[in-house]
């Protein structure tokens, strides 16, 4: 019944909200899984809690920084948005990721 | 990079976490709501809306406890929840609280007091650059002057001053090598226009400073240029005499002292804590060079006397020298040197030459001569209080023990509804390490007050001595050391029992039981401190033994209503002519005061520490060799001297008046005297003589006085003789011996024999002393009792110390077992009920409790006995006149005990009797 949809591998999850974050700019937590959900089209399976000790991950890293404010809708939120480490941070996590992805690949397309 | 960051950002979140926790809570609470809010968008109900956005968020719980590991250092915070557990229970349980700490700070401050006199005696470094590099030719105590072989092993520790520049010039080995005098002296110095004052000092190459790399404090210490014998004479002061004697005033650097009458500019101050080279109760006040010995001590000087054997040497070695080497070849000097020397090689002494040698020893902590008297009385102590905080533990575990069991069911219910036996285990150690280190924090006060009284009892002269009562760091370190160790120690019982907590017993009311096995722990517990208290109390029996033996010996001499007065004619100037009208003055005067039944004038005073001998040479024997005994201790006295101890002549006659400068020389003698040098013959009327045989006619035996301890009061007593205030032998052709001869014309103590002793014998003593003249100052006054109690300081200080260590044992074996029996009573109450309605007598109730009380006792002293022989044995060294198997110290221990368990195992049998039971059987 339905689509079936992927775990989140770890790690990945960190530069889905640093892309996602550098795309939107500063955004909240319910913004950032919710942007998470869309753009993966719903294809993966993730909590929407687990956005949260990712964001306290990377905010203790000093890749985002995290400041109160108020949503259009006039509602108090915490919204983070990128740090210029963090910054830095998406071209090697960017790169590393690709590395990955490339290996990955070399062993699912068969060679000829 | 980033983990620093992380550590960091986790180490800030330790504070403020509940504010941290609202954030969170808050920021938690706005992601449901918008998700909410967007769900009724889409046209879900409230309720709907609700629930998906929660099951879309997960759990919100989990979320928020994976989030709070992940801000903090979740150990330190649990740690911290512990810690408020702990303390909570702590405070739960006042009396027991109460109790364990006051056990501990005394366990744990015993432990520190002896520790801090450790540390500052045996352990210390001097305060000067690089000690590790400083070696001491020599590793004896010898002390002070010898003209002779010094061990019978060949053993040299004290060398001549010529040896000492032969050794210098020849033994590149050494960066410097420099010299010390090894016993120092007192002098009287004179500054400004104030009385002179007694102060200490010590003879010092002029290297010696430079060797230690220590640096002046104000002016300039002492160089090679002042260690001359043209130099004008200058001295340093020590740091502590600057501040104490002269009241830190800068313009006494650079400007003249009178030591001894003879003017010497104080040329700079030693740098503070600077005390010198070795540790000692009253460390010199100030430091003259060697050159100046020959001014200070006149003929009788000890420098230019080739074979007077006087000083301490102390070399700072090359880096990369090997010792054993070095070692070697000093030997090897000190041999060359000994054969070209007439008083070493003649009458057979040549053959012992090739046994002579040297041990370099390590001398970083300074030359090691307190260490070695003190070192096996202060590594006891350390083994009593360590087995005296062992039985604070066991004590301290068993109350624990008995706390946990009460608590059983409550344990076995938080282990059935999860929690980790590794948690529970936890919390109990996190409570006992609690517990210690409060204790400890107790202790240290208790250690400070200890070390201080310490202190006072073994040195009560000491005079800026540089051992502190104050807790150093390594102090600090070691107590914190000890109470954790303790704390784990005597924690790990009732954890180690809570490991073993089954859940179903909760459910199995588990506070009713019979003689059950549950306190199995208890009962060894007790039996250790049992066992150990055995041990303390035959220690501390054998040293009160000891010490009672030796001050209740027979000295032979009476000391009550006697005083003792020191003064320094010498020091203030008086020349050989001026003494017989001073010391008639002095016999005349204190005479006359009221209630003095006897004055009389000495060099030195039995058991006062201080001796002075010569080698004995009767009239027609051949000179001694180097292996016979020709030692004897002599003093020189006035006539009524031996009334004024009480001591009787049973041969011959005393001194009288008409023994005066032209009369023959006489002396008396003592009965060691008499059977050594004259075994089977009359003494009196015989002829001897000291140092030569040519001298062997000059004395005449007047006298035979009844043998009383002179010196060492543990050892037998020796030849002795004295000669009369009056009597100056002139025939002397060394100039040394005739040095010597008249130094001795000096006396320094007066003895006062009152009949009954006036209150305020003292200010009397220093007026009288002052209308003589008022130049002459007292260096000290004291009881002649006090003065020979003075000789057993350590013993008295380790006998005190064993008693109270030993009682304490007692009291805490005791309160242990009393503890155990009561709780076991009051745990089997309902059977003893049981057995009661069923036709028990009270007595056989009794009986019951009493037994098992008896066999804890029985296995305690079986245990104890063995290791209390292994310790006697071991203490052999610091006892007199008892072995360390004494039977009366172990069965007194024995029955002290027994007699203490029975009664503490009584009170809760007789409590067991009285049960009603149908009372019994109504306990739940």
């Amino acid at each position: 019944m339905g689509e079936s949809k992927s775990d989140v591998l770890q790690g990945t999850l960190d530069l889905m909200v640093l892309k996602t974050l550098e795309s939107m700019g500063p955004l909240h937590g319910y913004g950032i899984a919710r942007r998470i959900e869309q753009v993966s089209n719903n294809g993966l399976s993730l909590n929407q809690g687990t956005i949260y000790p990712a964001l306290l991950r990377l905010e203790q890293r000093g890749w985002v920084k995290a400041e109160w404010g108020t949503s259009e809708t006039g509602r108090r939120a915490k919204f983070y948005s990128l740090s210029r480490i963090g910054r830095k941070q998406i071209e090697e996590e960017t790169e590393n990721w690709e590395r990955i992805a490339a290996t990955m690949a070399r062993f699912l397309t068969p060679s000829d | 990079m980033d983990r620093i960051r992380t550590l960091l950002s986790r180490c800030a979140a330790l504070f403020g976490r509940h504010k941290l926790d609202d954030d969170l809570d808050e920021e938690l609470h706005s992601h449901i709501d918008f998700a909410v809010e967007e769900n009724i968008k889409r046209g879900m109900t409230g309720e709907q809306a609700r629930t998906a956005a929660l099951r879309e968020f997960g759990g919100v719980a989990q979320v928020r406890e994976s989030y709070r590991t992940q801000r903090g250092l979740p150990f330190l915070e649990v740690l911290a929840q512990d810690m408020r557990y702990a303390s909570r229970q702590l405070r739960n349980s006042p009396g027991f609280t109460l109790t364990a700490i006051l056990t501990l700070a005394l366990g744990i401050g015993a432990n520190t007091a002896i520790f801090t006199l450790i540390h500052g005696i045996l352990l210390r470094s001097l305060p000067v650059a690089d000690p590790s590099r400083l070696y001491r030719v020599g590793d004896k105590d010898d002390c002070c002057y010898y003209n002779t072989f010094q061990n019978d092993d060949g053993d040299f520790d004290l060398y001549a001053y010529d040896f000492y520049l032969q050794l210098k010039q020849s033994t590149p080995e050494f960066e410097q090598l420099t010299a010390v005098q090894a016993g120092g002296g007192g002098f009287s110095v004179r500054y400004g226009t104030a009385a002179a004052r007694p102060m200490r000092s010590e003879y010092i190459a002029g290297n010696y400073f430079a060797t230690l790399g220590v640096s002046a404090y104000r002016g300039r210490l002492l160089n090679d240029s002042d260690d001359m014998p043209a130099a004008s004479s200058a001295l340093v002061l020590s740091y502590q005499s600057w501040q104490t004697d002269f009241a830190g005033d800068p313009a006494v650097v650079g400007s003249t002292v009178y030591v001894q009458m003879h003017p010497f500019t104080v040329a700079g101050v030693a740098p503070p804590g600077f005390f010198g080279d070795r540790v000692i109760a009253n460390p010199p006040d100030f430091w003259m060079p060697l050159a100046a010995e020959p001014l200070i001590e006149g003929a009788n000087s000890s420098l230019n006397q080739v074979d007077e054997d006087w000083l301490y040497l102390l070399g700072r070695v090359r880096p990369g020298v090997s010792p054993g080497t070095l070692q070697a070849r000093l030997s090897l000097a000190l041999q060359q040197w000994l054969r070209t020397r007439p008083a070493y090689t003649d009458h057979g002494g040549a053959a012992l030459i090739a046994r002579q040698h040297v041990v370099l020893a390590p001398a970083g902590g300074g030359i090691q001569r307190l260490q070695q008297q003190t070192r096996a009385g202060l590594r006891l102590l350390l083994i009593l209080s360590a087995a005296v905080l062992l039985i604070a533990c066991a004590n301290i575990a068993s109350l624990l023990v008995a706390r946990y069991t009460a608590r059983r069911s409550d344990v076995a219910v938080r282990i059935a509804l999860g929690a980790a036996r590794s948690r529970l285990i936890r919390q109990i150690l996190t409570e006992s390490v609690l517990l210690s280190l409060i204790g400890g924090a107790a202790g240290l006060a208790v250690a400070y007050a200890g070390s201080h009284m310490m202190l006072a009892l073994a040195f009560p002269h000491a005079k800026n001595m540089p051992v502190e009562a104050s807790p150093s760091l390594e102090v600090l370190g070691f107590a914190c050391l000890v109470s954790l160790l303790t704390g784990v120690v005597f924690g790990s019982a009732p954890a180690w029992l809570s490991s073993q907590a089954q859940p179903a017993d909760a459910l199995r009311g588990v506070n009713r039981s019979t003689g059950d096995r549950s306190s199995v722990p208890q009962r060894g517990l007790v039996i250790l401190q049992l066992a150990l208290s055995v041990v303390l109390l035959a220690g501390a029996f054998l040293m009160t033994k000891s010490l009672a033996n030796l001050e209740h010996q027979d000295f032979g001499l009476a000391t009550a209503n006697r005083y003792v007065l020191q003064f320094d004619p010498k020091g203030v100037g008086y020349t050989l002519d001026r003494l017989p009208a001073l010391y008639h003055e002095i016999e005349d005067r204190f005479s006359a005061l009221p209630g003095v039944a006897n004055v009389s004038l000495a060099r030195y005073i039995p058991l006062g520490g201080n001796q002075w001998g010569s080698c004995v040479i009767p009239q027609g024997r051949p000179a001694p060799g180097p292996k016979d005994d020709c030692f004897a201790v002599w003093d020189r006295a006035s006539t009524r001297f031996l009334d004024s101890i009480g001591v009787p002549i049973l041969r011959g006659r005393n001194f009288t008046p008409e023994d005066t400068a032209a009369s023959q020389p006489v002396v008396i003698v003592n009965q060691a005297f008499a059977r050594h040098f004259f075994p089977n013959q009359d003494p009196v009327g015989k002829h001897f003589g000291v140092g030569l045989p040519q001298y062997s006619r000059t004395f005449e035996i007047a006298g035979v006085f009844a043998d009383f301890k002179m010196t060492d009061p543990r050892r037998d007593v020796r030849p002795l003789f004295f000669r009369p205030l009056a009597q100056q032998f002139t025939g002397y052709k060394e100039l040394d011996a005739d040095g010597s001869e008249k130094a001795s014309m000096y006396v320094n103590f007066v003895i006062l024999n009152f009949i009954q002793a006036p209150p305020d014998a003292d200010t009397l003593a220093r007026k009288t002393l002052a209308t003589i003249d008022p130049n002459l100052s007292v260096v000290r006054f004291s009881s002649y009792d006090s003065e020979v109690a003075g000789n057993f300081n350590q013993d008295r200080l380790i006998a005190r110390l064993a008693s109270l260590f030993g009682a304490l044992a007692l009291g805490l074996a005791a309160v242990g077992l009393y503890g155990v029996m009561s709780y076991l009573v009051a745990r089997r109450t309902a059977e003893i009920g049981i057995r009661m309605s069923l036709g028990a007598t009270r007595h056989s109730v009794v009986m019951m409790v009493l037994g098992g009380a008896f066999w804890q006792i029985a296995i305690g002293l079986v245990l104890g006995v063995p290791i209390a022989l292994l310790a006697g044995h071991s203490m052999a060294s610091l006892l007199y006149g008892v072995s360390g198997y004494d039977p009366f110290a172990l069965v007194a221990a024995i029955s002290v005990l027994g007699l203490c368990a029975a009664t503490a195992g009584l009170i809760p049998a007789r409590r067991a009797a009285s049960i009603d039971p149908v009372q019994a059987l109504r306990t739940e």
